[in-house]
């Protein structure tokens, strides 16, 4: 793979794109929201699942459970109000015995019969004898009724058929709801069936009805076979008005099919006859029960306004609300906490990975400034030692020459040529071991003695510019196993540096500690500092700041390549000014 | 410049800069030694082989054969003769194998002469002592 040279130069080429550094920044606000979207929908799903299962399980089981109740009064209900049919109908079917009718065609026996009948049971209201042609023979009551011919009548064909008949409840000729029950029987003697017709005041019905009535059942009433109100309701109005659809919407109160089916199929007799009751759920908390009663024309509807167990409901469903809600507010302050933590750890990382790749970049750059530098020493060293030797050798036959006249002057010359060659060979020298040119010789240090060794060797220039030095060494550090020479021109070199950047009266403090089990020693002055154009190229050959003469650019480079040679680093820190901090970190 | 009058140490430089060779054999000559000098590896082996020097003095870097590789030779054949390395390279590590591989020293170009010739006496001493 070919390396790249630059940082640049990588990321245009689009290296780091797949590591999703797009134009050096990622995008963390679509992270963050696509993190965050993507928890809550995983966290708050099965959250609202499970709440809404258990919403509708419990509600189903609260209905189930009403219903049951329910249908356990509707049949309660049924068989009292069939009970007390049947002891009226017993009452009537015995006044009505086979071999009566001889009698009872006689009105002053009719009416005997009837004013003790009325002894016991208050709501006869009157009572006739019909033979089997239909004609009334006898009649007691309010009106004259005697002779009417019911032939034709539906009743009349139905009682001889069936032996009972029980009428809808109606307004009859005194305006006052009535129903009639009619019995046929048959007459040995005049060997023909006879007809007992009464007619009983609709109030029985009522009374019968509020009998059974109770406090947790909020309305209980009879209709007939087309939906007419056969007892007054408190939900539909009086007796003999319509329960109808229409006019439970009309009152509030309407009428669904959520549990069984069509919503009319409620007046319809035969789901009744099969199913012998019904039950209707309305929307606003209804519970309508119905049940046919036999061998009645009747349905019992019974209504309750707010089902028993609505409190438990309530509070099930409050229960549930705040439980789901608190989850939910919980769940987003976590994963809000999560997804922060996580974009800025990507963030971070992100950083780190952008410092590292610069960092390494700059060692790189510095290594291949070091190769080139030692490259170009080397090609320069050949040439240099044949002009050394080149000259020497001049030098040499020079001496064993007599004297002429510009003997002196090529002498100096030569001399010149010789020093210049000392010059380009420290050079060269240094050059070289920028790269690697020392045996790194390990033995155990103690660091604080190599930087007491070198300010003492610098003390004459220090005292000469009245530099103050404040030593603060970490008087417990560790040996550290390195080269003392090699370190030794690393402290020299930077110490060097701060005595010219203080100049006259300035102030150096080294100060050593252990950071992380390696030690670090800062030497700081409070020198003119390093500007920001400057500062990324302080460790490159070459690189100097100070007038020609006195430096060669090499001092920092050789020291950077020191430090890394023995497993340390240095960084540099700035600030015009205030002054300059050097920090070196040598592994222990 | 004194010619040298003790007994003649007889020195073979091995070199590609031919100018240099040259050059510090006539030097060496002045200051009387016998020098000899070859401008390749192969040269240089031949010339061992033909009349072995005292001592060799060896560029590390060549066309043919290599300095090490020439030492290493050298030590094999005539482990009489003393090597010093010279080397225009910064690579400590060269010098430290050919020291390794029995080199007497080394010494960086461009050469002071008379670091040159004390090491070169020094070698010489320690070849007539082994």
């Amino acid at each position: 793979m070919k390396p790249y040279n630059t940082l640049k130069e990588w990321m245009a080429l689009g290296a780091l794109k797949g590591l999703g550094v797009e134009s050096n920044k990622r995008n963390y606000r679509k992270i963050r929201v696509t993190l965050f979207s993507t928890i809550m929908a995983i966290t708050i799903v099965p959250l609202v699942m499970i709440a809404g299962l258990s919403y509708y399980n419990y509600n189903d089981l609260l209905i189930k459970e009403e219903r049951d109740q329910l249908e356990s009064r509707v049949i309660g209900s049924i068989r009292n109000i069939s009970a007390m049919m049947e002891n009226l109908k017993t009452v009537i079917l015995f006044t009505a015995r086979q071999d009566r009718y001889s009698e009872l065609i006689i009105e002053a026996n009719l009416e005997k019969l009837f004013v003790r009948l009325k002894q016991h049971y208050a709501f006869f209201a009157d009572i006739g004898v019909i033979d089997s042609n239909g004609i009334q023979q006898s009649y007691y009551g309010s009106y004259d009724l005697a002779g009417n011919d019911y032939s034709n009548e539906q009743w009349f064909k139905e009682v001889l058929a069936k032996g009972i008949f029980i009428s809808n409840v109606y307004l009859g000729y005194r305006q006052v709801p009535h129903f009639t029950i009619a019995v046929s029987s048959y007459d040995p003697n005049i060997r023909k069936q006879w007809v007992l017709r009464t007619t009983i005041d609709a109030s029985t019905l009522q009374k019968f009805i509020n009998t059974i009535k109770t406090d947790i059942t909020d309305d209980i009433f009879l209709i007939d076979q087309d939906g007419v109100l056969q007892t007054s309701s408190a939900l539909y109005g009086e007796a003999l008005s319509l329960y109808k659809e229409e006019e439970a919407v009309k009152n509030g109160y309407s009428f669904s099919s959520v549990l069984y089916g069509e919503a009319l199929s409620f007046y319809k007799e035969e789901v009744a006859a099969k199913n012998g009751y019904s039950f209707f759920k309305t929307v606003e908390n209804y519970f309508h029960g119905t049940g046919k009663i036999k061998n009645t024309p009747w349905t019992l509807v019974l209504v309750e306004k707010r089902y028993v167990h609505h409190q438990d409901w309530l509070t099930f469903r409050n229960r549930l609300v705040i439980t789901v809600i608190s989850c939910i507010f919980i769940d987003v302050l976590i994963v809000h906490g999560l997804v922060s933590l996580l974009t800025n750890l990507i963030r971070r990382s992100d950083e780190n990975h952008l410092k590292l790749l610069q960092e390494a970049e700059h060692s790189d750059r510095l290594a291949s400034i070091g190769r080139l530098a030692a490259g170009v020493g080397h090609e320069i060293n050949n040439p240099l030692a044949i002009i050394n030797e080149k000259a020497g050798l001049a030098e040499d036959l020079l001496a064993i020459t007599p004297d002429f006249e510009y003997k002196k002057t090529i002498a100096d010359c030569l001399e010149g040529i010789g020093k210049s060659v000392t010059r380009c060979s420290t050079i060269t020298h240094r050059l070289l071991g920028f790269a690697k040119r020392q045996e790194v010789n390990n033995q155990k240090l103690q660091i604080n003695d190599i930087l007491e060794e070198v300010m003492v060797f610098l003390e004459n220039s220090m005292l000469t510019n009245r530099i103050k030095i404040d030593a603060q060494l970490q008087a417990d550090l560790p040996e550290v196993v390195s080269d003392q020479v090699q370190l030794q021109q690393v402290f020299f070199n930077i110490l060097n540096n701060a005595i010219d950047a203080v100049g006259k009266d300035g102030k150096i403090s080294v100060m050593s500690h252990t950071v992380a089990g390696d030690i670090r020693v800062i030497i700081q002055d409070d020198g003119p500092g390093i500007g920001e154009d400057v500062l990324p190229h302080i460790f490159e050959p070459f690189f100097t700041t100070k007038e020609s003469d006195k430096g060669t650019g090499l001092g920092l480079s050789i020291t950077y390549g020191l430090i890394k040679k023995l497993g340390g680093d240095i960084t540099v820190r700035s600030h015009v000014g205030r002054g300059t901090a050097f920090t070196v970190t040598i592994p222990v | 410049m004194k010619p040298q009058n003790k007994e003649q140490i007889r020195v073979l430089i091995a070199d590609d800069e031919v100018e240099f060779i040259t050059t510090l054999g006539a030097r060496l000559k002045l200051r009387g030694f016998e020098t000899t000098a070859v401008s390749s590896g192969i040269a240089a082996l031949k010339a061992i082989e033909k009349d072995p020097p005292d001592v060799l003095v060896l560029d590390l870097k060549m066309p043919d054969l290599t300095g090490l590789e020439v030492l290493a030779k050298v030590k094999e054949d005539v482990p009489a003769i003393e090597v010093i390395i010279l080397t225009g390279h910064g690579s400590f590590e060269a010098g430290k194998e050919g020291m390794e591989q029995g080199a007497f020293d080394y010494i960086m170009k461009p050469v002071d002469l008379n670091q040159l010739i004390t090491t070169i006496e020094e070698a010489y001493l320690q070849g007539k002592a082994a």
